[in-house]
């Protein structure tokens, strides 16, 4: 079962990877904004989802790891749509794995943010955390791709291009974060234009896609 | 243990959910806009709305004054209004989920589609009942052309049929093609203008309540394509 997967029910197809407020600003280079969300906000997403999967194997809080989260992700619209989307997700692994002491963990959180929900999921599945951080990125990239689709005039097969041509950076990223255990070594690497964005979406009263 | 009516079948407590589609102004806000008048008496409400690009319905539902404006909510559902009634409902069931953790005591929760084509219906795992609304200005032969939501939704609205005379379509003959596309499943022949038109559709909203409560409402799917039957016979309420 892939979890980077579109037709997972987990409400993706509301989510537009923050390209729609972008692309509303103007901007049309959408390679050059997945490249900058894979070092920034995709980074921070993802080593949050490895420390927290290093605290679930390990049995620790993860009170710390959200927390660390939080504080690296400074945008209340990208906070808020990263509870909502681990909302959603949680919904599904409750499902699945109803007495997975992982997923137990994460939903007794207080709305755990997307990377703390996909770090149960691995942790059930034994997926590794350089596969978790590398899923966390491919799944960002192909959001922001069929968003992409919708909110610009685009041939589907370049942007199926760009998806590929983007993979080595999510592998850079990937290895990058994947040996990170302590909820102080998740990167800040703060991106004030998407979180603009971010709040500017939030505000406005049209849209298609809900961030 | 997986329990697969964990989330939404079975809980009778939980407030009724009564889904509204049918093509774009056709009328299905107008309609919830009118059952929240006509119930909001004695009921407790709550809207959900999938605005395609704009939060327009749950604007001009809070600009109605018929519910407290935080009882109204939407969802966007990014370009993907079928989607999100039919094959992840997961947004709008965690709307309608929030809503009933909001106001215990809720009765109903009414989710209005985004306006979509003669295809699109609820799954029945979001709704418990749905209602499609067609609009007579639409033409007279739209009854006929059928689809799932036309022939098998639990009830269907021919709405507006003040309009008729101004559109050159013959009201009856409408209803009566509705009537024979659905085997017997109810159509209501629907005008704001028209008493007892209303008082029809707000007592089928209320006999489904009572279903509801008394648990022996079972969802029932319009499916995407061919008719089906449930068993031996096919089911109306
Ligand atoms: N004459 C007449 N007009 C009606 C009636 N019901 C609704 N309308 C009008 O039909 C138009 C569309 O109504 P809406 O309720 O916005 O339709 P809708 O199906 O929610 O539209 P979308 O959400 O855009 O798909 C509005 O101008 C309403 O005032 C009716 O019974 N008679
Ligand atoms: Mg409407």
């Amino acid at each position: 079962m892939l979890l980077a997967d579109a037709r997972l029910p987990v409400a993706g197809h509301t989510q537009s990877g923050g390209l729609e407020p972008a692309v509303a600003d103007g901007l049309r280079d959408v390679p050059g904004y997945v490249r900058t969300r894979l070092t920034t906000v995709t980074r921070v997403d993802a080593a949050a989802g490895v420390v927290a999967l290093h605290h679930l194997r390990q049995a620790l809080p993860l009170g710390a790891v959200e927390a660390a989260w939080a504080a690296r992700t400074p945008s209340l619209a990208m906070r808020r749509t990263s509870r909502a989307q681990g909302k959603a997700l949680l919904r599904l692994a409750v499902r699945l794995w109803p007495d997975a002491p992982a997923v137990a963990a994460v939903a007794a959180l207080d709305s755990p943010s997307r990377p703390a929900v996909l770090a149960s999921c691995a942790a059930v599945t034994g997926l590794g955390p350089r596969s978790l951080a590398r899923l966390v990125g491919y799944d960002d990239v192909q959001t922001v791709a069929s968003a992409a689709l919708k909110l610009l005039p685009l041939d589907p097969a370049d942007v199926a291009c760009w998806v590929h041509d983007a993979l080595p950076e999510v592998e850079a990223m990937a290895e990058g974060v994947a040996g990170l255990t302590s909820p102080d070594d998740i990167p800040a690497a703060g991106a004030p234009q998407l979180e603009a964005w971010a709040e500017a979406h939030a505000r406005t009263t049209r849209r298609l896609f809900s961030a | 243990m997986r329990d697969p009516f964990a989330s939404s079948l079975g809980c009778a407590p939980r407030a009724l959910r009564v889904g509204v589609c049918g093509p774009v102004g056709t009328g299905k806000s107008s309609l919830i806009a009118l059952l929240c008048r006509e119930l909001a008496a004695d009921l407790e409400l709550a809207v959900v709305t999938n605005d395609i690009y704009t939060d327009e319905d749950a604007r001009m539902l809070r600009a109605a004054g018929v519910l407290d404006p935080d009882r109204i909510r939407a969802v966007e559902t990014g370009a993907c209004p079928h989607t999100a009634i039919r094959d992840d409902i997961t947004a709008n069931l965690i709307a309608a989920e929030e809503l009933e953790a909001d106001y215990e005591d809720l009765d109903v929760v009414m989710i209005e589609s985004g306006g979509d084509n003669l295809t699109a219906t609820f799954s029945p795992a979001l709704v418990d009942v749905q209602i499609f609304v067609l609009d007579i200005a639409g033409g007279g032969d739209v009854a006929r052309k059928g689809g799932p939501g036309i022939e098998r939704a639990d009830l269907l609205i021919v709405n507006k049929t003040d309009l008729a005379p101004y559109v050159g379509v013959d009201r009856d003959q409408m209803v009566t093609d509705a009537r024979a596309a659905r085997s017997g499943r109810p159509v209501i022949a629907l005008s704001r203008t028209d008493r007892a038109s209303i008082d029809e559709l707000t007592a089928w909203v209320r006999h489904q309540l009572v279903h509801h409560r008394d648990g022996v409402l079972v969802p029932q799917d319009p499916g995407p394509m061919a008719p089906h039957s449930h068993g031996d016979h096919v089911h109306v309420h």
